[in-house]
């Protein structure tokens, strides 16, 4: 873990409401590489990737302590602004949300809302984003056809291409193939390695081999703890901890 | 309640130890024929290698489906790999141990020249080397197994002088060059014998800490790990 670094976590602590869900994480994540963060249900690593750009503020009774240096500036600071926050962190959710518009406007929703209005340059960027997410050539000749009339796989990779139109820098992905098909899954996996020249990207997945084939490092949580956060290969041949071989082999959780 | 997957690890390390249980056996007859005379001891070596092949093929398959099926990490990977790794030198074993019977048989006759060349004392050697191998791995005795790495070196010199034992003798009476051919080759596969012994023991390292041990000279690098 000698790339530099993009994003640095200091003792963070959060709670929803009484019950604490992080227990003073601290972490260094690389720029341009994927982190894979794994754990058992309720371990806390999906609660870790929501405070990266702050969407858990949109949950009450939370709280949240400790610093999220991103470029290293804190993201928690009153005068952050949220919008350019998550325009610079993007997200990836389980289940694919596109909107009920066509698949044109679903990638040019964002840079649209950001104030961009000439046509020329709201083509390329969809063009340009739907190739990134390895799309373009199975929908360029319907651009106008439903997002919600895509495959699921598809779906995810419009969603993946929104999220690009905006231009991140971080990607937050939350179990993005957990719901597809081998051959999307494949896709989806084949599109993060491509990705992660240009993005830093971080995986939250219950898929043990997907973790260990998509990602630079791997972040183990068990109950809010952070346990061992190591190289990939590390991890999945001969972890640190015994407690992290047990949860990788399957004994646990 | 055991697990579907420790019950085919189970299975596997059952077969391996079947297996190795045969090897043990078919070099012991070997070994023991060369050293005695009792050549009876190689008959039917051929068959019982047979049966180690079967093994050899039904091991293969097992750990393809556990790769397949459950695609094991970390301990239990190594234990795959290593049993795939142990697999093919026990089979090489059971091979060369009745490449030995049939050379113990061609060499029966001259055993004053066995005895002077110390050819029994490399095999009694190599033979201790695969049954410590074997129980290493049964015991998952790591103790044992460096023990072997060590008593290779040993084979490895007594088949350096042995060697030039041979060739002075054939140089100094033409009439022991037969002999002393079949004696060049049998300490060959002895030689081999042992290292297939250590090889096993470099698996078992492997299973155990993680670490590669093979050809320690490649690169400068005394060892390969995951660390």
């Amino acid at each position: 873990m000698n790339a530099n670094s993009k994003i640095k976590v200091e003792n963070l602590n959060f709670f929803y409401g009484p019950k604490k869900a992080l227990n003073n994480v601290s972490i260094i994540i690389p720029d341009k590489k994927v982190t894979a963060l794994i754990g058992p249900s309720g371990c806390g690593k999906s609660t870790f990737l929501r405070t990266l750009n702050r969407m858990n503020d949109l949950i009450t009774s939370t709280n949240i302590d400790g610093k999220v240096l991103i470029d290293d500036v804190n993201i928690y600071e009153k005068n952050i602004d949220i919008v350019e926050l998550r325009k610079k962190v993007g997200m990836i959710f389980q289940k694919s949300n596109p909107f009920p518009k066509s698949i044109y406007e679903n990638v040019a929703f964002g840079p649209k809302i950001n104030g961009l209005k000439e046509k020329n340059i709201l083509d390329e960027i969809v063009e340009i984003s739907l190739k990134k997410s390895a799309l373009w050539d199975e929908v360029k000749d319907d651009l106008n056809k439903s997002g919600l009339s895509l495959s699921g796989g598809q779906q995810q990779r419009l969603c993946i291409a929104r999220a690009l139109a905006v231009d991140p820098e971080i990607i937050l992905m939350d179990e993005p193939a957990s719901a597809l098909d081998p051959i999307s899954t494949t896709k989806i996996e084949d599109l993060i390695f491509e990705l992660k020249n240009n993005y830093t990207i971080i995986i939250v997945t219950h898929n043990m081999q997907q973790a260990a084939r998509v990602s630079d490092n791997t972040a183990f949580f068990y109950m809010g703890d952070l346990i061992e956060y190591t190289s990939t290969q590390k991890m999945f041949t001969n972890p640190e901890l015994q407690q992290t071989e047990d949860y990788i082999r399957g004994r646990f959780g | 309640m055991q697990s579907h997957f420790t019950s085919e690890i189970e299975s596997l390390k059952t077969n391996l130890i079947k297996m190795a249980s045969l090897v043990d056996e078919l070099v012991d007859n070997a070994i023991t024929g060369l050293a005695t005379g009792n050549v009876g001891l190689c008959k039917g070596m051929k068959s019982r290698d047979r049966e180690i092949d079967a093994y050899d093929n039904l091991i293969q398959v097992q750990c393809e489906n556990i790769l397949a099926i459950f695609q094991p990490f970390a301990t239990d990977l190594r234990f795959v790999m290593s049993v795939l790794m142990i697999n093919n030198q026990l089979e090489r074993c059971g091979d060369i141990a009745v490449n030995i019977g049939q050379r113990a048989k061609k060499t029966s006759s001259y055993k004053e020249l066995i005895d002077e060349s110390k050819v029994i004392d490399m095999a009694n050697r190599a033979r201790k080397m695969v049954q410590s191998a074997i129980d290493s791995f049964i015991q998952n005795d790591i103790q044992l197994a460096k023990q072997v790495l060590v008593s290779d070196d040993e084979v490895d010199k007594l088949n350096k002088e042995i060697f030039n034992f041979l060739v002075n003798k054939m140089k100094s009476d033409s009439t022991l060059i037969e002999p002393c051919s079949h004696l060049i080759i049998l300490i060959k596969h002895i030689e081999r014998l042992a290292d297939h012994a250590t090889n096993i023991c470099e698996n078992l390292i492997f299973y155990i800490e993680a670490k590669v041990v093979s050809h320690p000279k490649i690169s400068g690098k005394e060892s390969s790990t995951n660390d």
